[in-house]
């Protein structure tokens, strides 16, 4: 049984790694807690019952969901960070803020607040090791969260791109000065953010079956515990922190209970910032403010 | 008074109160993603004495508005060692393990919710909102308002200009906490029924969000944002749903327009 | 002496930036601390006004040891400062932010929950209204301070300094960034607080300035003390010049 809590773990794990590598990308390039990706999970998940039920070809229902969250990342982008460098720094956490409550009421108004069944167009496969089962979607769900990664890490070291990311993460005010287009790398953050998030929204929706307009604030948000656990800026800490936070969660409500499991979950958020900040990893984050 | 009027009448005594809870520890520069938090200790607490020790609600509340600044008080020495962006995801942590415990605690109802039978009518509800108004008007003409700026402006400077950097940030943040409890004990006893489910953080962010709509520059600012935030769903029909649609559409404009919110300031005094 | 600090010693990582310094200075007396970008003079303003603690070595204020007192409690012995990068709180009015410096003379509780917003008539309103009055400054009593310019913000940061009633005023490079006219008043401004008893301590590049305030000057390079003597023979110390690699700032 033990083995088969562990793989539960971390196939819930790599729901929590996606989401947290988008977190951990906006704080570590930007300096930017983008509250808004929980919603572009919600979204994501909530389109693919919507286009699953609607009968829609799995592939297509998965390329739709996915790129939602970019494109509605990309309007995120347009109203926070484009309107950072103006006034108040904490305007574009704000905001994010408030694109979570627009997503989640939109839903909410288009499909009401039931927690929906997903149908799944196909028999889940499973592998057997012994006594212990893995479906192979969730096992493409935790291949996706480390390639997704590994590719992240390959872009921010070996592309321009990348290197201007990493100007901007060094030294925000002067980036454009030293020749990075700011303008054009920027949202790259918020597209691969989104992608990586609504990814992650669909492969919930097909690995656990489920939907709902609250899925967002339920499960995503435990994404910024993964990522401050890992290592606020380190995208391989978010992976760490993922299958870290998915196997607490699986242990919480096997031993506790199901209720107990935001206690522990955000128990440790709690306990990582009094006692070690900066996560198991190390983070990268610049600067404090807001 | 209709039904009706009476009960849109209570949410914004109770949303100010509320929104005064969020402006104290914001003016301190602190991002309290906590408030919920301490809005339910303050129901739970003042309901379960009520309820338990069948002591008269106002008493109650304002026993529930102790034991939530009293964890407050508590809960502000680790708190406050850290600053900006991990204060807010510390007090956001804290939200969602204080509604976890309050979920577990079969005593008050657990994840079914818990009935407060002892009833606050709204006159009782409007006297604590104004005396709150009142009270937090009175502290801002006193050196306490330029204090807790000058703590939020420049920490350093602060403390060598002689304040207590420490001892202002906690208070703002006890306060806020007192207040949260207070707002919490005051819905507990008017609508007679309490969930544990409403008080996760987003339910922090709403109250957060509509203080900055009515800025925070100035102590009318946090009324004005309830104010908008209670009424505009009576003015514009529709569901529950659409209203905060538009909330939330009306927040991102007034950040990308004015982010210092409706109300800007000049002074804290007038000159 | 007013001010006194004995072998005082700070070290940031491996480096020694203050090294086994001492020097007093006496009551009413005009002090300059000069030496090279880099040699420690802020770093030694911090260490007196307890922004970190020393490494080793003593601090004497009015000759009551306050190596370990916390920083906020120094200005309510009489020891004020003003900084290099100006830190006035931008969303502060003019008014407000040197108003904050008067709780050092009157701390407590009672103190912070006095209604000093009310009228125009509450003393302490009145009495910054007049300190900024005497320093030209009246016209900005209602401005935010963070869009003013930078001259009139460095007058600012003087005149709440001043309202901490100091009896020592530490001073970080007060004249930097002001063209001739304001250095002037400046110097204007800074004998006549040192008429009034106020003793200073001044760090400063601008040698002419400081020959003209401050009769007694001690080099610093290194985070040593290089030299210490009248400003007139500054000029002849080796150790000075070696230090400033003969530049034009001693001509």
């Amino acid at each position: 049984m033990l083995e088969q809590q562990i793989v539960n773990g971390l196939m819930l794990g790599s729901v929590y790694a996606l989401v947290a590598v988008a977190f951990t990308f906006a704080i570590g390039v930007l300096n930017f807690l983008n509250f808004s990706i929980p919603g572009l999970f919600m979204v994501a998940g909530m389109l693919t019952w919507f286009l699953l039920r609607a009968g829609i070809p799995w592939p297509i229902a998965a390329l739709l969901a996915i790129a939602s969250g970019g494109l509605l990342s990309l309007v995120v982008e347009r109203f926070t960070y484009r309107l950072m460098s103006r006034s108040e720094h904490f305007v574009p956490l704000v905001t994010s803020m408030a694109f979570l409550i627009l997503f989640e009421n939109l839903v909410l108004v288009a499909w009401g607040s039931d927690l929906q069944r997903v149908p799944l167009p196909f028999e889940t496969v499973s592998w057997r090791l012994g006594s212990t089962v893995i479906a192979v979607p969730q096992l493409i769900g935790l291949a996706c969260a480390v390639l997704a990664v590994a590719s992240l890490d390959l872009l921010l070291k070996k592309t321009k791109t990348g290197r201007g990311l990493r100007t901007i993460a060094e030294d925000p005010e002067t980036a454009a000065m030293l020749g990075v287009d700011v303008g054009r790398v920027v949202p790259v953050v918020f597209l691969a953010g989104g992608l990586f998030t609504a990814l992650s929204g669909f492969l919930f929706a097909i690995n656990y079956q489920q939907a709902s307009p609250f899925m967002g604030e339920e499960i995503a948000l435990k994404g910024i515990s993964a990522m401050v656990v890992g290592g606020m800026g380190n995208i391989w800490g978010a992976i760490l922190g993922g299958l870290l936070i998915g196997a607490v969660e699986t242990f919480a409500i096997q031993g506790f209970g199901a209720r107990a499991v935001d206690i522990c979950v955000y128990g440790l958020l709690l306990a990582i910032l009094f006692v070690r900040p900066t996560g198991l990893l190390g983070g990268v984050i610049r600067q404090q403010r807001l | 008074m209709s039904g009706y009027l009476e009960s849109v009448l209570v949410l914004l005594a109770i949303n100010t109160v509320l929104a005064y809870a969020a402006f104290l520890p914001m003016v301190a520069g602190q991002l309290n993603l906590g408030v919920a938090a301490f809005v339910a200790i303050g129901a739970y607490s003042a309901g379960y004495l009520s309820n338990s020790f069948g002591l008269h609600p106002v008493p109650a509340a304002l026993a529930g508005s102790a034991v939530a600044g009293t964890i407050g008080w508590l809960v502000a020495f680790p708190i406050l060692r850290t600053r900006g962006i991990y204060l807010a995801l510390a007090t956001f942590a804290l939200n969602q393990v204080v509604q976890g415990i309050i979920l577990n605690l079969d005593v008050v109802g657990g994840a079914s919710g818990y009935p407060v039978p002892a009833h606050i009518g709204f006159p009782v509800v409007a006297a604590f909102s104004l005396a709150v108004m009142v009270l937090v008007f009175l502290v801002f003409r006193t050196r306490f308002g330029i204090s807790v700026t000058a703590v939020s402006d420049d920490e350093r400077a602060a403390d060598l200009m002689g304040l207590s950097v420490r001892g202002l940030q906690s208070a703002a943040f006890t306060a806020g906490a007192a207040l949260a409890g207070l707002a919490g004990a005051l819905y507990a006893h008017h609508f007679n029924y309490i969930e544990a489910q409403n008080y996760g953080v987003l339910f922090s962010i709403y109250i957060v969000l509509y203080v900055l709509l009515g800025g925070t520059q100035t102590v009318v600012g946090p009324l004005l944002g309830a104010a908008v935030f209670t009424l505009l769903p009576e003015l514009l029909r529709g569901s529950a749903a659409w209203r905060y649609v538009i909330f939330a559409c009306l927040i991102i404009a007034i950040m990308s327009l004015r982010p210092q919110g409706v109300i800007l300031r000049r002074s804290w005094f007038s000159r | 002496m007013v001010l006194e600090i004995r072998n005082l010693s700070k070290s940031f990582g491996g480096l020694k930036v203050i090294d086994d310094l001492s020097f007093g200075v006496e009551r009413g007396e005009r002090l300059a601390l000069i030496g090279p970008n880099g040699a420690g003079k802020t770093t030694v303003f911090n260490l007196i006004t307890g922004v970190y603690p020393a490494d080793s070595g003593r601090i004497f204020l009015e000759q009551n040891d306050i190596t370990d007192l916390p920083s906020r409690y120094r200005i309510r012995r009489g020891l004020a400062r003003t900084f290099q990068n100006i830190r006035l709180m931008a969303h502060l009015t003019v008014i407000e932010n040197v108003m904050v410096a008067q709780y050092a003379r009157a701390p407590g509780l009672a103190a912070m929950l006095q209604p000093v917003g009310f009228g125009r008539a509450n003393r302490w309103r009145a009495e910054a209204r007049a300190a900024l009055a005497e320093a030209g400054l009246e016209a900005y009593a209602g401005e935010p301070a963070g869009a003013l310019p930078y001259g009139i913000q460095k007058r600012v940061e003087l005149v709440r300094a001043l309202l901490a009633a100091p009896r020592v005023l530490l001073l970080d490079e007060p004249a930097a960034g002001l063209n001739p006219a304001e250095t002037e008043a400046l110097h204007q401004a800074l004998e006549a607080i040192a008429r009034r008893g106020v003793t200073l301590v001044v760090v400063e590049h601008d040698m002419q300035f400081v020959g003209r305030l401050c009769p007694r000057v001690v080099a610093l390079n290194f985070g040593c003390k290089i030299a210490e003597c009248a400003t007139g023979e500054i000029h002849a110390d080796a150790r000075v010049r070696e230090a400033y690699l003969g530049s034009e700032e001693l001509a």
